[in-house]
């Protein structure tokens, strides 16, 4: 079980192969186990009978000279015999008597005449053959009979050290190409499969590289060719591709309308901001011309001309502090926060709010200050609408563990499940709660920060943004 | 039996055929050709295994030339031992045979002495007692309680002397060997000396020396350690009933004249011998003594 586990950890690549292999080894040792029995079942056969051949032959011819006793041509016999029956190599023929002494040997100096036989030759069964593999010789024995008398015996020493070396061969030869076949069947293995999980990988790579942020689709010079299986997956992960793609765009699409329908609003309220102290201005240039000439009226007057003039002046720099781009990496100075109000206040007036805005941030912080801008000014926004009519909305901003907190509380109804959902919950979860929301959501992750939502003391939402300091990546260019 | 040879008529008279003899002999050689037609005999001749009796080429050569000189078929008779031979040629079966001497000194009341081949120009030679050739020993009384090879119990060189030798110890083969056998073949001496089959052997000098030149491998899987006296070469015999003196002088003509004769020059290149010549029952006489050596022995 083990061992299967770890097998389908390894690359199925490289894991057909290695069954093959297997499959191979068991499969040779089985057909080489058979061919080397068959092959030494024959050898031995066909050694018996040429021993049986050999020793038939001695016989005849023997018979009546072992019968005499006689030395020298039971000699001669076994002499001449020798070069006669080369294919048995016969090392060693001893003829022994009835009493088991050497009459004569073709060796007579490894078996001399009238000594016993030599110690390798003992109990050896007449008929039987002993077979020594590992000095490579064989020894057969046949007695000798005369009128249903044993009158002497015949026993040989073969040489079959050839036999053994063409075992060993054969077994060589086998352990060779099997070993060659192996590993031909391996490599043919390793490019089949190869060739056949190419597309899976491909698949893989796209969907790892999706995973990653980046969802590109399939190139079509990467498709497997028509009719293969894959080619339909491909098809279906390049149409997922453009689905997500578009809804990507869409959704970029309808961000930027949002901000452009925010910034309109805005506009429209820093319009009426200037507006406002124009009515002012007018009446006091009105004053100056017409009673210029009195020290009192002109004073007043142009203390009105300016106290419009700086709120004129104030509005027009909080929007260009907000939206002027390349200032996304300028740490957030008191001011910004300050601006914020500022930038509400249209909003505030036409719906009549209540607004409190209670600011302990002393000195520049180190976070962007741009996104937090645009992300505290989106939830005021949001308050605001949240609020309705004559509403009122508590903010404060303070610095707490080395974090920016900023909280925003509304009188409104509570904010309801989809856009809590959106705020706080698992990225790309919830998409009731509007763009603004979706902004606010990108800001604070993107600020590595995290949003709370509690109930406010005014009755509605409390929304609590935990914003962290930055260590570095922060110019300090104002 | 030496003595009743030597009453024969004088050699002389027998090797010197008159006139009328050779004109006769010569007129029988020329009429050979058509006679061997009509209803010549053939000339039955014995060989001993002396040398090699598995020499077919010899043979052959041996045949050939022998119906060329005397003009008739040629029958040549080999048998397995040297008293098979013997015995044919003593009843009259063989019109020659080429024996050893003791046989002849055996039944020299029997026999002619027809001739007798000259080897390095002597018609005389050896008996040599052979060991295997890594042995140490050196002289004759070290091979007591061994295995002795004999070539043939009628041989001369082969049995006759050793056993002379040992009568002359007061001893036997039977007591001075641990065992001994016949192998019935000089050759063969060599073989079961060169094997280890026996510890030594009696040999023939002659065919030793001759072995030693064409199968050197095997002569010198022996070497000597005792060399007999120079004694009669094996001779060529006929049986005395019925020989006449011209057919003595035509078998003796016969194997004088080979070395003039192509292909009886062949079979003395092949024998290693010099010729024949007519020889002298005296030559034997050593051979004589010690066959009554053994018989004193009893």
């Amino acid at each position: 079980m083990m061992i299967w586990q770890r097998m389908s950890r390894i690359p199925i690549t490289l894991r057909v192969p290695a069954l093959v292999v297997l499959l191979m080894i068991a499969v040779s040792v089985v057909t080489s186990e058979r061919v080397v029995t068959r092959l030494i079942d024959t050898q031995e056969r066909h050694l018996r009978s040429l021993a049986a051949a050999y020793l038939d032959g001695l016989s005849s011819s023997l018979l009546p000279h072992v019968l005499r006793g006689d030395i020298w041509e039971v000699f001669d016999v076994l002499d001449r015999a020798r070069d006669r029956y080369d294919a048995l190599h016969p090392l060693l023929t001893v003829v022994g008597d009835a009493d088991d002494l050497v009459l004569a040997a073709s060796d007579p100096r490894s078996a001399p005449s009238r000594k016993p036989l030599p110690d390798e030759f003992a109990g050896l069964t007449p008929g039987d053959m002993a077979i020594a593999a590992d000095s490579g010789r064989a020894l057969v024995r046949r007695t000798l009979t005369y009128q249903g008398r044993t009158i002497g015996s015949i026993t040989a020493k073969l040489d079959i050290s050839h036999l053994l070396a063409e075992r060993r061969d054969v077994t060589a030869t086998l352990i060779l190409s099997n070993a060659l076949l192996t590993l031909i069947l391996a490599g043919a293995g390793y490019l089949l499969v190869r060739r056949m999980v190419r597309p899976v990988r491909i698949l893989s790579d796209h969907l790892r590289e999706g995973s990653a942020g980046e969802v590109r689709p399939i190139p079509r010079s990467r498709f497997p060719s028509q009719g293969n299986d894959f080619r339909q997956l491909f098809e279906s992960y390049n149409s997922l591709v453009e689905a997500e793609t578009e809804r990507r765009s869409l959704a970029m699409h309808m961000a930027e309308e949002e901000r452009l329908a925010a910034l309109g609003r805005l506009a429209s309220g820093m319009a009426h901001e200037i507006n406002n102290p124009l009515g002012g201005l007018f009446n006091a240039l009105d004053t100056l011309k017409q009673h210029g000439d009195t020290p009192s009226a002109r004073t007043t007057a142009i203390s009105i001309v300016e106290r419009g003039l700086v709120g004129i002046r104030d509005v027009v720099r909080a929007a260009l502090a907000t939206y002027r781009p390349g200032l996304t990496t300028r740490p957030l100075a008191p001011g910004d926060l300050e601006d914020l109000a500022l930038l509400i206040r249209p909003e505030v007036r036409r719906k009549r709010l209540d607004f409190h805005w209670t600011n302990t941030v002393g000195g520049a912080f180190a976070v962007p200050g741009a996104p937090v801008r645009q992300l505290v000014l989106n939830v005021l926004i949001n308050a605001c609408n949240a609020a309705g009519e004559t509403g009122r909305i508590e903010a404060a901003a303070w610095v707490e563990a080395g974090n920016l907190m900023i909280e925003v509380g509304d009188s409104g109804p509570g904010m309801p499940a989809e856009a809590r959902e959106q705020l706080v919950g698992s990225p790309g979860a919830g998409t009731g709660g509007g763009l603004g929301l979706w902004i606010v959501r990108r800001h604070i992750d993107g600020l590595g920060g995290r949003i709370e939502i509690e109930r406010s003391d005014l009755g509605g939402a409390l929304v609590r943004m935990i914003i962290p300091a930055q260590r570095e990546g922060l110019s300090d260019a104002a | 039996m030496l003595e009743r040879g030597r009453k024969k008529p004088p050699r002389r008279q027998a090797w010197r055929p008159s006139r009328r003899d050779v004109l006769a002999g010569a007129a029988s050689l020329a009429l050979s050709g058509r006679a061997r037609a009509v209803a010549a005999p053939p000339l039955r001749f014995g060989l001993t295994p002396v040398f090699l009796n598995n020499d077919l080429e010899l043979r052959d050569h041996l045949g050939a030339y022998l119906r060329k000189a005397t003009g008739r078929p040629v029958d040549l008779v080999t048998r397995r031992t040297y008293q098979e031979i013997t015995a044919l040629l003593i009843s009259g079966q063989l019109d020659a045979a080429w024996i050893c001497g003791y046989p002849f000194v055996k039944f020299a009341d029997q026999l002619r002495l027809v001739s007798v081949p000259l080897w390095r120009g002597r018609p005389l030679y050896q008996s040599y007692l052979i060991v295997g050739a890594g042995r140490p020993v050196t002289e004759a009384r070290a091979l007591r309680n061994e295995v002795h090879a004999f070539s043939d119990p009628d041989s001369n060189s082969g049995f006759l002397v050793t056993s002379a030798l040992l009568a002359e110890w007061g001893e036997t083969p039977a007591s001075f060997f641990r065992e001994s056998f016949f192998t019935y073949g000089h050759r063969n001496v060599i073989r079961a000396v060169g094997s280890g089959l026996a510890d030594s052997g009696s040999v023939d000098g002659y065919v030793w020396e001759v072995v030693r030149e064409v199968e050197p491998e095997l002569a010198a899987q022996t070497k000597v350690v005792r060399r007999s006296e120079w004694l009669g070469f094996p001779p060529i015999a006929a049986p005395l009933r019925g020989m006449t003196p011209e057919r003595l002088t035509v078998l003796r003509q016969t194997f004088a004249d080979m070395a003039a004769d192509p292909t009886g020059r062949e079979v003395l290149r092949l024998l290693r011998l010099d010729g024949f010549t007519e020889g002298s029952p005296a030559l034997f006489a050593s051979i004589l003594a010690k066959v009554e050596t053994l018989e004193r022995q009893g």
